[in-house]
């Protein structure tokens, strides 16, 4: 769980990002420490996976900052990219390579070569345990399969921060079981943020949740000192709000 | 140079197992060859002129086949995304994703080579035009593909890439032809920006520092239109 005494791993202050004339994230500020698995919780459209797309370099802020590692991810783009690992909601991948030939590629991109390279792909491909599927081609994967794929390419060169968008979309129920355990795992050796639009799997992950609406950072929430359940606190939040 | 070499072993990869690129290559050499033969045939003269012509009007065609996807395919499928959050500089690329384009192009034309070898073999070819369009054909490819990047930055679907690439090059090709109806000060602006015109001397023999540089900075320009459409974020 995240100690307050050491350096955030994220710091977000008064990140605000507009496409065209639509604000679709408005002044939004929080932080999050090693080991800590944040919630980005809200509705469809309501800025989640434009604030990961900031943080992890996609996207530039309209204002406002984001820094990861201590790093500033406009001005110090390419060292903030390194501390994370990204997994976009729509699980983006190759589908003419093969597992083990993607893995690679995406773990030199990370600076990993030759032999280190080879034991960093081993290694995640056995946490994520595919590795029946290494010579596969990626394009006949199941989606479930192709989900551990993107995951284990997040995990290459051990970054501090792992961002997961909407990680258990399109996924059957023992596939969302093994996401979650897998989440919790990760947690001992990284700071995960994570996106849903259900409650439910936000609550059953996440050790504090940040709450969004039209693109306002509503509330940021412990889990554990909320005498609430997740559910009465999104309404609670959400109370009186447009939809 | 770790990274950059990671993305151009992809993209050669990329370009050269896909069947795309060995049909153009295919369907180029079988047009060329024909068009060699024939000519040589009939004229009998020891010169490749107008197969560099030749050549230089099928890359108006051609290269835009292969550009169309460069950055179009990756914006589509979404694994730009993957690629700009990774520890990735637009420069390499973009940079990458140019020199896997020119090698195929350039595999292209390299294999036309052929032609000036059984003109060594069976007649006295001057070498020195050989040589001049053979390096005009390389700047002319350069110039190209750098282009049809540029394009395929902008848009994520490979058609519209495609033709909006291959429009903007037949108008370089021969907006000199518009220069007659223009006043003196543009005239001479839209000359110089004419592909033709400033291929014609390296196919002819002549070679200008002018024409290259024109070329070179072409190239750069396009290239870095490209960085910037991507760097739009």
């Amino acid at each position: 769980m995240a100690d307050s005494a050491v350096p955030p791993v994220v710091l977000v202050e008064h990140l605000t990002k507009y496409y065209g004339a639509r604000r679709a994230v408005s002044d939004v500020s929080f932080d999050m420490r090693p080991g800590e698995v944040m919630g980005l919780l809200g509705p469809n459209g309501s800025g989640k996976s434009t604030i990961l797309r900031l943080l992890t370099g996609y996207l530039h802020p309209s204002s406002g900052r984001a820094q990861i590692c201590g790093f500033d991810v406009v001005s110090q783009s390419l060292q903030a990219r390194q501390c994370v690992g990204y997994v976009p909601e729509d699980v983006p991948l190759y589908a003419q390579m093969r597992v083990d030939e993607f893995l690679t590629f995406m773990g030199r991109l990370r600076g990993l070569e030759g032999t280190g390279c080879a034991r960093a792909v081993a290694d995640v491909v056995e946490r994520l345990s595919f590795g029946h599927y290494r010579n596969q081609l990626i394009g006949k994967l199941s989606r479930g399969y192709r989900q551990r794929v993107a995951i284990a390419q997040a995990l290459l060169g051990r970054p501090k921060l792992l961002v997961l968008d909407e990680p258990t979309n399109g996924l059957d129920p023992r596939q969302i079981i093994e996401v979650r355990e897998l989440v919790r795992a990760l947690a001992n050796d990284m700071a995960i943020l994570v996106t849903s639009h259900i409650l439910v799997e936000i609550e059953r992950v996440a050790h504090r949740v940040a709450i969004l609406l039209d693109g306002r950072l509503l509330g940021v929430q412990a889990l554990s000192e909320s005498r609430m359940g997740l559910e009465e606190l999104f309404l609670s939040l959400t109370e009186g709000e447009p939809q | 140079m770790r990274v950059f070499s990671a993305l151009l072993d992809k993209e050669l990869r990329t370009l050269f197992q896909a069947p795309i690129a060995w049909i153009v290559i295919g369907v180029f050499l079988g047009l060329m060859g024909y068009s060699f033969t024939l000519t040589l045939f009939n004229n009998r003269y020891a010169t490749l002129v107008h197969i560099f012509f030749q050549v230089a009007g099928l890359l108006l065609l051609i290269v835009p086949i292969i550009t169309m996807r460069l950055l179009a395919e990756e914006r589509r499928a979404g694994t730009l995304e993957l690629l700009l959050t990774a520890p990735v500089k637009e420069s390499h690329l973009v940079l990458a994703k140019y020199l896997a384009g020119m090698s195929v192009v350039l595999t292209m034309i390299g294999l036309t080579g052929a032609y000036a070898v059984v003109l060594g073999l069976y007649g006295t070819p001057e070498w020195g035009p050989i040589y001049s369009g053979y390096l005009g054909l390389a700047l002319l490819a350069s110039t190209l593909v750098s282009l049809g990047l540029a394009v395929s930055a902008f848009t994520s679907n490979q058609v519209i890439a495609a033709i909006v690439t291959i429009g903007i090059s037949f108008f370089l090709w021969m907006v000199d032809t518009l220069a007659a109806m223009l006043p003196d000060g543009l005239e001479r602006v839209f000359i110089s920006l004419s592909l033709l015109a400033r291929f014609t001397p390296f196919a002819t023999g002549a070679m200008y520092t002018s024409d290259a540089g024109f070329f070179i900075s072409t190239t750069l320009l396009a290239l870095f239109i490209a960085m910037r459409a991507l760097a739009r974020r």
